[in-house]
């Protein structure tokens, strides 16, 4: 039971506390190395469905990560949320776009990407700087292990219920702007054709003429 | 903790005004599902109505005293309702404009009210939000509707691009805000609460420290980016051009007014141990937005795009107010919004009114309109003169009460360099009024000389044309007849809790304690 290991810890500094840190370290090195190599992948390879694959292992070592600091809700939450949810939208994207578009080279794409290189490196060595000067106010509180989403729950329902109702609202609203977005639309071609003096092609457009570049290409 | 103690700690009443405005959403929505499209009649006057019903209930707040609400993740004060007050205004006058020109592109109007009042929800909620969960929900709120309001036009590639570069934009810029949230969380030792975070900070992490220098940049940008500042604004002209107008009009003022009052106060209330840097980093930002936004809009040829690096170079001149953070400061920055939102909106108003009658935003096609359209002219020449700043105009009195506050400051180069930006920002102001007026006959652009026959009958035209005489009204005597709202931006500033605090006095105990912890 991977629960009871870590939580022997807190208890005392005897054998068994030192092969729970153990375990500890060899399993924080394995997410840390799966996740890094699989972000790395997620950028380097050149088939997408690949990447959004991968991108699914990186979600899945951070939650382990989470496990390992005794998050179990957010565990499962990242899971849930990023695996279930966001990844599978991605991979719906790719499969739904399906447009087989030849990769061509740029020219002097070397620039680029040493420049992007350097800004990447520039923000993380002066983020891991950051991390390592700032003396973090560390709580002291024991890690409440699963009676979190009890906490969590009594924190929704006192002093964070204001934003979990307007996530409500939130949610109502992206909702119905899919709907929007995603539904077929009739066109009502007789309001057009009335008050327009000179009809435009299609209903469902801004009321401007494209400026000239666009309508003089034709 | 039981259910009635819990009730009354929540102090609910205090979001009354965002309750009538769910409330009217609900409405609209299963009101336009159950009748249909015949609800476009009666739909756009019941958003009215909840709109104008939520600044009444704002102005029964005024008094109260107990503002803190939610156990702390809203704070209602007056300041918040000023704001809130502010963004409501623009929706409703925004609501007006739109009618029309929703029902000619032939879209469903209900769900655009709906997106369009979700936003403004967003927006009041982010001006009072007190904490930062609260804060980054709301702004999300506020954020998302806008992306949908952008993409609306969604048969128009002009508007899918508008849509996806706002979303991709705006979503990076979340996401670094949120990193510099989170970085101060872990500062302050888990605080969420803006009021006790730094206290939290100078407790734990002390003075000074590289972590909120960091923390500050990345909010910083997240707020830059909702007010468009230099060099935060790329997404801005592409976004207004392709952006359905009324949208426009909405993002200009409402949506820019909700990022002024998240950056009062979380600057203030967050980052006191940093102060020189943010004044530092927000003086280049004013500078250089009143600048490049000034400038560029000199060769602009489409009206959108005019007006979009005018809003540019108008948060720079509020961001004088911001910078030099004094009670004539932030007032002064009250009170610019104030005639903004007429001047602004009014100028969105006479833009649509031409779009739907002759189908094109160039400039170069309201050369004679003066001839044709003389109310439109009017609207339209007083908007735009107001907001270059010429004096009986309200604009007038909002830039000298801004640079007046400025001079008192001492923040000598912002008042000159925004002196001297406002004179170029009259010359492409006038240059639109000149081709209106002055033209000859003969010099009448094609779109003027096919004008159709002025017919304010038509559906949707009368709330347009009230809109239009409501912003002209306003920003004509908004300046002369300036005490009313000049009294309310100042006692708006006076009466809030965290400007007149000094910064000395939250930091002070913690001080006391470190040195007395220095002594054990």
């Amino acid at each position: 039971m991977p629960e009871s290991t870590f939580g022997l810890r807190r208890y005392s500094e005897n054998k068994i506390v030192n092969l729970a840190d153990g375990v500890q370290l060899v399993s924080f090195l394995v997410l840390a190395a799966m996740m890094i190599g699989a972000a790395i992948g997620v950028v380097l390879l050149s088939n997408i469905v690949y990447s959004a694959f991968l991108l699914a292992l990186v979600f899945i070592s951070m939650s382990g990560m989470y496990i390992l600091l005794n998050a179990g809700f957010v565990a499962a939450a990242q899971i849930l949320i990023y695996v279930g949810a966001v990844n599978v939208l991605i991979l719906f994207g790719i499969m739904l776009v399906n447009k087989r578009q030849d990769f061509v080279p740029l020219k002097n794409a070397w620039i680029s990407q040493v420049a992007t290189a350097g800004v990447c490196l520039g923000l993380f060595a002066l983020l891991s700087t950051m991390v390592l000067a700032t003396p973090w106010a560390i709580s002291s509180l024991t890690p409440i292990g699963d009676e979190a989403i009890i906490e969590i729950g009594k924190h929704f329902f006192s002093d964070y219920l204001l934003p979990f109702e307007l996530a409500s609202i939130l949610l109502l609203m992206a909702l119905i702007g899919a709907i929007v977005l995603a539904r077929r639309d009739y066109l009502p071609d007789e309001i057009l054709g009335r008050d327009r003096p000179s009809e435009q092609p299609s209903a469902l457009t801004l009321p401007e003429r494209p400026r000239e570049l666009i309508s003089g290409g034709k | 903790m039981d259910f009635a103690n819990l009730a009354a700690q929540l102090n609910a009443g205090t979001i009354l005004p965002e309750g009538i405005v769910i409330v009217t959403l609900l409405v609209v929505l299963v009101g336009d599902l159950i009748i249909g499209r015949a609800s476009g009649r009666w739909i756009p006057y019941v958003t009215i109505a909840g709109l104008l019903g939520a600044i009444g209930a704002l102005y029964f707040q005024w008094d109260h005293s107990d503002s803190i609400a939610f156990l702390g993740s809203f704070n209602g004060d007056a300041l918040s309702i000023v704001f809130r007050g502010v963004i409501a205004l623009s929706a409703a006058v925004t609501t007006l404009i739109t009618v029309r020109y929703v029902e000619q592109s032939g879209t469903p109007l209900a769900e655009f009210l709906v997106i369009l009042m979700t936003a403004t929800l967003g927006g009041m909620f982010l001006s009072g939000a007190d904490e930062l969960v609260m804060v980054f929900v709301s702004l999300e709120t506020l954020s998302i509707s806008s992306y949908l309001l952008t993409g609306y036009m969604k048969r128009d590639p002009r508007s899918n691009e508008a849509a996806l570069k706002y979303l991709l934009i705006g979503a990076a810029s979340s996401a670094i805000f949120l990193y510099g949230v989170s970085l101060l969380y872990g500062l302050s030792g888990g605080e969420t609460r803006l009021s006790q975070i730094t206290a939290a900070i100078l407790s734990s992490t002390g003075d000074q420290s590289i972590g909120a220098v960091i923390a500050l940049v990345f909010v910083i940008a997240g707020i830059a980016f909702k007010i468009a500042a230099v060099p935060f604004h790329q997404w801005t002209p592409d976004v207004y051009e392709g952006s359905p107008t009324p949208v426009v009009a909405f993002l200009s003022v409402g949506s820019k007014a909700a990022g002024f009052a998240l950056a009062i106060r979380l600057l203030v209330n967050a980052f006191p141990t940093v102060s020189e840097q943010w004044h530092f980093v927000l003086t280049a930002l004013a500078l250089l937005s009143m600048v490049l936004g000034n400038v560029v809009a000199l060769a602009q040829t489409s009206m959108k795009r005019m007006l979009a690096y005018s809003s540019i170079a108008q948060a720079g001149f509020v961001m004088i107010g911001l910078v030099i953070g004094t009670d004539a400061g932030y007032a002064s920055m009250v009170f610019y919004l104030l005639v903004y939102l007429f001047m602004n909106l009014g100028g969105f108003a006479c833009v649509i009114l031409f779009t739907l009658r002759t189908g094109t935003d160039e400039i170069s096609e309201y050369s004679g309109l003066y001839q044709k359209d003389p109310l439109l002219t009017l609207c339209l020449s007083l908007c735009l003169l107001s907001l270059g700043g010429i004096p009986p105009l309200a604009g007038f009195f909002g830039k000298i009460y801004l640079f007046w506050a400025g001079w008192q400051a001492g923040a000598y180069t912002l008042v000159l360099v925004g002196l001297f930006t406002s004179v170029i920002s009259i010359y492409y102001y006038i240059r639109v009024v000149k081709m209106m007026v002055v033209k000859e006959p003969e010099e009448m652009s094609e779109a003027v000389k096919n004008y159709p026959p002025i017919r304010w009958n038509l559906s949707g035209m009368r709330p347009l044309q009230v809109g239009l005489v409501i912003c002209l009204v306003a920003t004509t005597f908004a300046g002369i007849l300036s005490n009313p709202l000049f009294n309310l931006a100042n006692s708006s500033v006076t009466r809030t809790q965290f400007l007149q605090t000094p910064i000395a006095a939250i930091a002070r105990p913690v001080a006391q304690i470190e040195s007395s912890a220095d002594q054990l």
